[in-house]
């Protein structure tokens, strides 16, 4: 027995020496010392880089999510150098650049992981990020971001900026701006497969309301438009009915969803629950009418945005889907590309899909396609009240990511001689298969993009940055010219319009995951009829109309 | 052994007669074999088969090796593969190292406190702090994020310990006795004695070391986020539910390519099986369970 | 391999040395010194992390920590979610274990039977394979044979044979995704499961057959009669000691559910997980005193199902 006690006692204090240890370590902001040597620290700072006062950035730490498309395989590491060289030139000292692109499904979720367990200067703690506009919403009243409505005001670029209004929006009631947008948000609009019109004998032209678009969707699921004389196609594939976690929720569903908007907008200046709206109602009713009728891939309802697309472009086109919304300029592009390379309608080349105008339902309640609200870079603070650190890497990073030359450049379109280059060259893609194979030739001091890093059979797009969607172009002259992408370009700013703003207020943000939640579980009864659209509001105002209310209630008070 | 003779003998007492019984206990065999074999067999030949296709053969219709090739020349594959070559490496050696530290020492009847640590050790295996916890300890040790986390978390299991110390206290005493009288030390008894005279101990623990590390998913899951440092089982899993392939200059299909993933996840230890089957089971027999 | 677990008993193996504690210290002073590392290890490893605990009575946003006392309690017990993971914990995991037994104890009797020492062993080698697949291998395999894509093993071949007309997504269904978890169990680990039973049936005394014989019992009689009695004792310590280990469910699941099943699939760590780790803003007190639930009824299971061994046969499970 005395043992026992013995041991007892003996685990007892370890823990309570692990306690003394741990109360003393918890505080620990020493490791910030470790990771600036004094040696170059002291050596550096030109002096005439006003802002940066005494503090040099040495080490800049990034996380990013997939629209960095130089990615580890595809150049990631030439782009890093080529930064860090362009980079080092502008500042007068050397920055080491620090990509974590997170390899996850769950971006929103990591980043709170990297946030609320790190610290500024722990070595993994991002000191700049990017952020979708609704996690900013949420992040912006944490304190954990640095309020860069100054260093944006003062930037050198804003000589070149063209849409002042993007960056203007973002900015909160008080005129703090938390996230940096160097582009506008880009949009959905509605692919539709050219010859499975063809197979049902339908015209885009002719898609002009609900009815058209429904009409289409079923000739798609019943008439055999893949012709290998059985069933198994659908008329559209998307990731989610609605993607409630994401603005604007219904982009990717935008034909259904019609005039609803599934969450806190502003509505003639009053902010109101769109979830509780007719509007909703009205529309879980035809989505459930769609999965009913099977004109809609029951697959939609997990998919994720990958799955959603590579299903769409299989190589496989028996079990896939005529119609889907998606990204406008680039990813025609970029889903012609994938057809191509799944030997899919070989025959039709760029014409393979066709881009579908909104239906009079679309232009009579939004006016258009909506124009997300773009995501942004956010920049951490350190919390010791001092604007040093963060306007170094503010300088370091954003400041020269729009620099209209060779820092833009890279951001733009990758790095030079991997990505794309000015020197004459000769390549072709395909060149064992005399069918497919086309020849590109450039002549020396003509810009191009190049093939692929990973992937010889493709030519490269663009990285982080889309051309046409920055803020402040490139004055360098460096223009891709593709022409899907830029008749894309084209048709998504003729047919669009701004996307409501994001709410954001303390019980909100609270509430938040909850309300998407409960949203998302009850959109998918409510979708595959396990609970009819009345019951599914019903059930929200039960739960959650409190809560909503106060939310209203505080954002009509801002 | 015993069970063997008995069973003989019975079969010669009934030579005479072909059951029925043991028909149905054949066919039962077969079926349960089959059961066990065709997913495992169908993987393997999918690995091999250019084109996906849902039916079952015995042989691989369009043979390739690109799937393989794709696995072992695109970083973001063989990145994932290297790590957990390294990981189950280090962490086989970590928990070799400990648990024979440590079940030697705890073998020591006339050391005093030997009871406490004993309990010491084995509270560990009712209570445990929890995952975030577990997280936040990790996060400031600076083993977040790093793939040393696979080696560092399961270099040392308890119950891996104890079944090292029931080996050890197989070794007859008299073997101590002789080498302390010839002024061994603690360090030499445990290299010129235990050690040597544990070899199938090192082998089957060893073994349940690796297959521990090297079938990890969820502490990988849990504690890494960068896709530099993550291990082959992870990689197998987020490539197969993101649907993600990698394009590479060898035309393969994302089904070939799955299927000679997973081959390649479960390869080093279904290579080794047959002939360490011995070990992997006696670690089972020396168990807690066995009286 | 008859060890004493003399760990909580200190009335065995009484050290017959009495000389005094500091010389006996002194004298082991080598053994100290090897068993520090571990030490080193249990405690980083272990004992730290029993510290974080005490998060489960704050409130731990991001980096705004504040006392909360027992609201994150509070809270848990009044989430229908965190009752679901904890209802849907248990029936899995117990459903679970009683399948696998059973599967393993009948493939254990028909291996019994068989005295064919060649296909014996072969057949050994053969069913002990999937143990040893990761659980992410084991999702991946079924996840593909059980796809509704065109090369999905499962349906395909269902349709082929005209059992089903329209693919079925077992993992997406509600009503399919347990009983397709039991089955993956079952194909993983009846076969590693026979290996405790089968050491048992070696150890039946063949005169129990020999007299079944003289008095005439058919093989099945001999099964039911001698073979099945022989295995309950194991088949109890077995239940015993996975009993203890039922909350610990996490990898098998997570590896298979998705949210379309969250109601049937849910269980408390993957609930932590979720919470924690795929929430955008997540409250780590909350979560850390979920664990801390999960952790204090699991030592209560292990103490009951200690107490209930060492009823059974002498000895505890730790």
């Amino acid at each position: 027995m005395k043992k026992k006690v013995l041991s007892l006692l003996l685990s007892t204090a370890m823990v309570a020496s692990l306690a003394a240890c741990g109360s003393e370590t918890a505080p620990a902001d020493t490791t910030a010392t470790e990771t600036a040597p004094a040696d170059t620290a002291t050596e550096a700072a030109p002096a005439d880089t006003a802002a940066a006062e005494d503090y040099t950035l040495e080490t800049l730490n990034i996380v990013v999510d997939g629209t960095v498309t130089a990615t580890v395989e595809s150049g990631q590491k030439e782009f890093e150098e080529q930064w860090e060289a362009a980079v080092a030139e502008k500042l007068g000292h050397p920055v080491d650049l620090v990509i974590n692109q997170l390899d996850h499904s769950d971006y929103a979720g990591t980043v709170s992981r990297l946030l609320t367990t790190g610290e500024p200067g722990d070595g993994s703690y991002p000191d700049a990020l990017i952020m979708s506009a609704t996690m900013l919403r949420q992040y912006q009243t944490t304190g954990l971001l640095w309020d860069m409505a100054d260093a944006y005001a003062n930037a050198e670029f804003q000589s070149r900026v063209t849409l002042p209004t993007v960056n203007e929006n973002m900015k909160d009631s008080e005129g703090h701006l938390y996230g940096f947008a160097p582009t506008y948000g880009n949009g959905c609009v509605t692919y539709v497969k050219q010859s499975w019109l063809d197979a049902v004998g339908m015209k885009a032209d002719d898609i002009k309301t609900f009815d058209d678009y429904y009409a289409m969707l079923k000739a798609f699921t019943e008439n055999d438009p893949d012709g290998n004389g059985s069933a198994g196609t659908y008329g559209v594939i998307a990731a989610g009915f609605g993607k409630l976690d994401e603005a604007p929720y219904i982009n990717y569903m935008p034909e259904f969803w019609q005039g609803a908007y599934p969450s806190f907008y502003q509505k003639d200046g009053v902010w109101v629950d769109g979830f509780q709206e007719q509007a909703t109602v009205d529309a879980l009713a035809r989505l459930a009418q769609g999965v009913a009728d099977g004109v809609i891939d029951p697959d939609t309802e997990d998919a994720g945005t990958k799955q959603a697309r590579e299903k769409f472009f299989s190589n496989d086109q028996t079990t896939s889907e005529g119609v889907f919304t998606y990204w406008a300029g680039t990813w025609l592009r970029t889903l012609t590309t994938n057809m191509e390379k799944q030997e899919v309608d070989n025959d039709l080349g760029d014409n393979r899909l066709v881009q579908l105008a909104p239906i009079q339902e679309i232009k009579d309640t939004w006016g258009g396609y909506l124009n997300r609200e773009a995501p942004v870079w956010v920049i951490t603070d350190d919390q010791d009240g001092n604007s040093a650190r963060e306007q170094a890497i503010f300088d370091a990073l954003l400041e020269t990511m729009l620099d209209g030359d060779r820092v833009q450049t890279l951001w733009t379109y990758g790095a030079e001689d991997v990505h794309w280059s000015i020197h004459a060259e000769e390549f072709s893609t395909n060149a064992d298969d005399p069918e497919k194979k086309k020849d590109y030739s450039y002549e020396e001091g003509q810009f191009h993009l190049k093939q692929s890093p990973n992937d010889p059979n493709s030519v490269w797009k663009k990285n982080h940055l889309d051309a046409v969607l920055v803020i402040a172009p490139l004055t360098n002259g460096y223009v891709d010219n593709d022409e899907l992408v830029q008749a894309g370009n084209k048709f998504f700013t003729e047919n669009c319009v701004d996307a409501p703003a994001a709410a954001s207020c303390d019980t909100l943000a609270e509430n938040n995951e909850a309300l998407v939640e409960e949203k998302t579980t009850l959109m998918k009864q409510a979708v595959a009829g396990e609970i009819t659209p009345e019951e599914a509001i019903a059930q929200y105002q039960a739960d959650f109309g409190d809560i909503a209310q106060q939310i209203l209630d505080e954002l009509n008070a801002q | 052994m015993a069970q063997v003779k008995a069973g003989s003998m019975r079969v010669q007492a009934k030579k005479n007669k072909v059951h029925v019984f043991d028909i149905v206990n054949y066919i039962v065999f077969v079926i349960i074999a089959l059961i066990v074999l065709i997913p495992i067999w169908k993987v393997l030949v999918d690995s091999f088969n250019s084109v996906g296709v849902y039916r079952f053969m015995l042989w691989p219709e369009d043979f390739t090796f690109n799937g393989y090739l794709t696995i072992f020349t695109t970083v973001r594959l063989y990145r994932p593969f290297l790590n957990s070559v390294i990981t189950t490496v280090l962490g086989t050696l970590l928990g070799l190292i400990l648990s024979t530290l440590g079940g030697y020492v705890l073998t020591q009847k006339d050391m005093p406190g030997r009871n406490a640590l004993s309990f010491f050790l084995l509270f560990t295996m009712i209570f445990s702090g929890g995952m975030i916890p577990e997280y936040l300890v990790m996060k400031q040790l600076h083993l977040v994020d790093t793939m040393w986390i696979l080696v560092i978390k399961h270099g040392m299991n308890v119950y891996n310990l104890v079944l090292m110390k029931n080996f050890f206290e197989g070794i007859p005493e008299s073997l101590f006795e002789a080498a302390k009288i010839d002024g061994c030390s603690p360090m030499g008894i445990f290299f010129k004695i235990v050690l040597p005279l544990s070899k199938a101990a090192l082998a089957s623990i060893g073994l349940m070391y690796a297959v521990t590390v090297w079938n990890d998913y969820s502490t990988v899951q849990i504690y890494i986020t960068n896709p530099d440092q993550v291990n082959f089982q992870y990689k197998l899993r987020v490539m197969i539910m993101d649907g993600d392939t990698p394009t590479t200059a060898y035309k393969v299909s994302q089904n070939t390519l799955y299927y000679a993933a997973i081959v390649v996840a479960i390869l080093p230890f279904m290579a080794a099986y047959p002939f360490l089957q011995k070990y992997f089971v006696q670690g089972v027999n020396v168990g807690a369970v066995k009286e | 391999m008859s060890k004493k677990q003399n760990v909580t008993t200190t009335s065995t193996g009484a050290p017959i040395n009495q000389k005094p504690l500091g010389t006996r210290i002194w004298n082991n002073r080598g053994y100290y010194l090897m068993f520090l590392p571990v030490l080193v290890f249990v405690i980083i490893i272990y004992y730290w992390p029993m510290l974080g605990v005490r998060y489960a009575f704050y409130q731990y946003k991001l980096k705004n920590i504040t006392w909360v006392g027992l609201k994150n309690f509070e809270t848990m017990f009044g989430k229908k979610e965190f009752w679901s993971a904890f209802t849907n914990t248990l029936q899995i995991s117990i459903t679970k274990l009683l399948i696998t037994t059973f599967t393993s104890v009948l493939v254990s009797v028909f291996l019994n039977e068989m005295h064919n020492l060649f296909a014996k062993k072969s057949l050994q080698t053969i069913i002990y394979l999937p143990h040893f697949m990761s659980w992410a291998v084991v999702a991946a395999i079924f996840q593909l044979f059980l796809s509704t894509s065109s090369t999905g093993f499962v349906n395909e071949t269902l349709k082929s044979m005209g059992l089903i007309a329209k693919s079925i997504d077992f993992l997406h269904s509600k009503q399919l995704w347990r009983p397709i978890f039991y089955i993956i169990n079952i194909w993983k680990e009846t076969g590693w499961g026979t290996v405790i039973f089968l050491a048992t049936l070696s150890g039946i005394n063949p005169e129990l057959y020999e007299a079944a014989d003289i008095d005439g019992a058919s093989r099945l009689q001999k099964i039911w009669y001698v073979t099945v009695p022989a295995l309950m004792n194991t088949v109890i310590i077995v239940l015993i000691l996975n009993l203890a280990k039922v909350l610990n469910l996490f990898e098998s699941v997570f590896v298979l559910y998705n949210n379309r099943v969250f109601d049937v699939s849910d269980v408390i760590s993957t609930y932590v997980y979720r919470q924690t780790f795929l929430t955008a803003i997540p409250d780590y007190g909350y979560t850390t005193a979920v664990g801390l639930f999960k952790s204090i009824v699991g030592c209560v299971l292990v103490l009951v199902c200690n107490w209930a061994s060492k009823k059974i046969r002498g000895r505890g499970i730790i």
